[in-house]
């Protein structure tokens, strides 16, 4: 009993400390122990090279759960994210005799459409998000399978292959051009959502939407440009996914159905809304791509590299995702 | 003063009880859907009431139809499963790969229990653990899916034709067996969820947890309940998935989580949590499941069944808020 009692203030300090630490902190943290756990295993993987190859991979599942991001923290969900992603490369690859710059603008077109309509459906017919976007999924793989011809779809333009895949020479070191691209996307779209009224406006939907509406927000207005901008960077995630894998199938995107909100849970938003940031989210595809990095060279098998994707995200939402005690 | 003569036992005013219990449960839309989708059908193609066809429709529907029930548990207690799918890929590969040694109803019962265990953890996750259900079943659909594919790495095991026949053949001519399970199954739910205390415990829990405490129930107990009767139903969904497709495949359950989850919108249920019907969700698994083999005889493409199925759901989901609109733009204009 006393022994408890003189550890607690201690545990509060310490908690004090870490509380005053951004969410997005702790998935790096991890990603930075997993990294250099990977060296102590097989030290030929702490080099710059393993490390640029696992984070541009995470680069590309962060883009993909950026849109992800954005349907989470306004309290909803976009599961129609994995054929958003395949239309838009579909589009993307099926358009490029018009130019790559026409070929880009018209699957960001296309993602944009898929917003509006899973916006216009939830802000306005109030259909429950995870619904929604399961139908549009549904429509968007009849899409899919009726409007593209496969057998056309090979070449990826070389401006796009170089602006993803392409190496860029740094301070000595050759990385992907996805990472500093992507970077500048993802910080750039945090600033946003963090300093301008509208991105403001989004984490206050999330956490409390009622209120929001009380206090005069266009909450319905705000709800849809927000599942607009998902679905427009969901078609930048298939344009970009394409572009650095440089094949296309129908089933290209159902890898990120799941995954991305995986990412997004790993890197530290709440599944009801109301917090969670793009930074984050890398981290959190940071440690799912570090893992994926070390299973191989352990010798386990993919099972296994499941198995702690579902461990990791019940240890995260355990830490931090419980509900509180009365609801 | 006077005694009110209780509805039940007299033959009109039951049956009105029962028209308006439907209604209040969003079941009356899918329902009528499934109705007029059955009449399109026989129109296209007078021979559905064969045996061979009749067979195979409800060898599509009776798969769905079973996830789609144990998803709607999760939904009545107001969360969302994202790991039914790959429960029944789990159910599925162990009831396919058990069978050749222990015979078919020692491999059921191992796919039975497995697959109320992985229920049973989901439910301890959630209502003792106090997680959120949708990170919680993503988090586990993860392990549920490996584990399928440690117990089988791709679609095989042998499934002697006995087990085909009593999952998805004929129970008596012109009654499929699937049907017959799906109905069973069904009433046996309805019973549990209207003639039970766990189950208006369910119920319950989803519309008003707290008002569930204040008058001494533990929705816990529901959470948990809701979880283990929905892995049992998923078990049995794969189990009739395997015996008609004769083989078990690891990722057999996946297509099945999305479309579980449609069939219960379609079915009506809100997914805020304590309203929605067996009936109901049967006749949207039943509405989606019929679509494709619709289109076939119709003569049209196939592919257009994800377009329509999507149309079907958003139709009717959305319904009452756009007649709402409507009405509301209407009384504006006056």
């Amino acid at each position: 009993m006393s022994a408890r009692s003189a550890v607690l203030p201690r545990r509060a300090a310490w908690l004090e400390v870490t509380r005053r630490l951004p969410a997005a902190t702790w998935p790096f943290a991890v990603f930075g122990a997993l990294f250099l756990l990977g060296g102590v295993l097989r030290p030929s993987l702490l080099s710059l090279d393993g490390l640029w190859s696992t984070a541009a991979f995470a680069m590309i599942l962060a883009i993909a759960s950026a849109g992800q991001t954005i349907a989470i923290v306004q309290g909803g969900i976009d599961l129609s994210i994995a054929n958003t992603i395949t239309v838009a490369a579909l589009t993307f690859l099926s358009s490029t005799q018009h130019g790559t710059l026409v070929a880009l603008l018209l699957a960001l077109a296309a993602g944009a459409a898929v917003g509006l309509l899973n916006g216009l459906a939830i802000a306005e017919l109030e259909i429950s998000p995870i619904v929604m976007t399961i139908a549009t999924n549904g429509l968007l793989f009849g899409i899919v399978l009726l409007a593209f011809d496969f057998s056309q779809l090979t070449d990826t333009p070389q401006i796009a292959r170089d602006l993803t895949s392409g190496k860029i020479a740094v301070l000595g070191t050759e990385i992907p051009a996805i990472l500093p691209l992507g970077l500048a996307l993802l910080v750039g779209l945090q600033l946003v959502l963090s300093r301008t009224g509208w991105g403001r406006a989004l984490y206050l939907i999330g956490s409390a939407s009622e209120m929001a509406a009380l206090a005069g927000l266009p909450v319905r207005r705000i709800r849809l440009l927000g599942y607009v901008l998902s679905g427009v960077l969901g078609a930048l995630a298939g344009v970009v996914i394409a572009s650095y894998f440089a094949q296309t199938s129908v089933t290209m995107g159902d890898t990120y159905l799941l995954g991305s909100v995986a990412a997004v849970v790993v890197g530290g938003a709440s599944i009801f809304g109301g917090s969670g940031t793009l930074i984050g989210t890398l981290g959190g595809a940071l440690v799912l791509g570090q893992i994926a990095t070390l299973v191989p060279v352990l010798n386990l098998g993919v099972n296994v590299q499941q198995l702690i994707y579902g461990a990791i995200i019940l240890a995260v939402v355990a830490l931090y995702g419980r509900r509180r005690a009365d609801v | 003063m006077s005694v009110a003569v209780p509805a039940r036992g007299r033959g009109l005013a039951r049956l009105t009880d029962g028209f308006a219990g439907l209604r209040r449960q969003g079941a009356i839309t899918p329902l009528a859907a499934f109705a007029v989708m059955l009449a399109v059908y026989t129109a296209i193609n007078p021979d559905l009431f064969t045996r061979i066809q009749l067979q195979t429709l409800a060898n599509l529907i009776a798969p769905l139809a079973l996830v789609a029930l144990a998803e709607l548990l999760i939904v009545l207690v107001g969360g969302i499963d994202i790991s039914v799918g790959a429960v029944m890929s789990l159910a599925g590969v162990i009831f396919a790969t058990q069978m050749e040694d222990h015979g078919a109803g020692v491999a059921a019962a191992e796919a039975l229990a497995a697959a109320v265990a992985c229920g049973l953890l989901n439910g301890a996750l959630v209502a003792y653990g106090r997680l959120p259900t949708i990170a919680t079943t993503l988090a586990s659909a993860f392990i549920f899916g490996a584990l399928a594919n440690e117990v089988l790495d791709r679609p095989g095991g042998n499934v002697p034709v006995e087990v085909t026949n009593a999952t998805s053949g004929e129970l008596v001519p012109y009654v499929p067996a699937a049907l017959v399970w799906v109905l069973g199954a069904g009433v046996v739910l309805w019973l549990i969820l209207n003639r039970t205390v766990v189950g208006r415990q369910i119920y319950g829990a989803g519309s008003s947890a707290s008002a569930l405490r204040a008058s001494g129930h533990d929705p816990r107990r529901a959470q948990l309940a809701a979880f283990a009767i929905g892995g049992a139903l998923t078990a049995l969904a794969a189990i009739l998935l395997v015996g008609s497709t004769a083989t078990g495949d690891p990722k057999a359950g996946d297509p099945y989580l999305l479309n579980a989850i449609a069939a219960v919108a379609l079915g009506g249920a809100a997914f805020t949590g304590g309203s929605g019907s067996v009936s109901g969700t049967i006749a949207g698994a039943a509405v989606l499941g019929t679509i494709g083999s619709l289109l076939f005889f119709a003569g049209i493409e196939s592919y257009w069944q994800y377009v329509i199925g999507s149309l079907i759901i958003v139709g009717v989901v959305g319904l009452p808020a756009l007649t709402r609109i409507v009405r509301g733009r209407r009384g504006a204009v006056r």
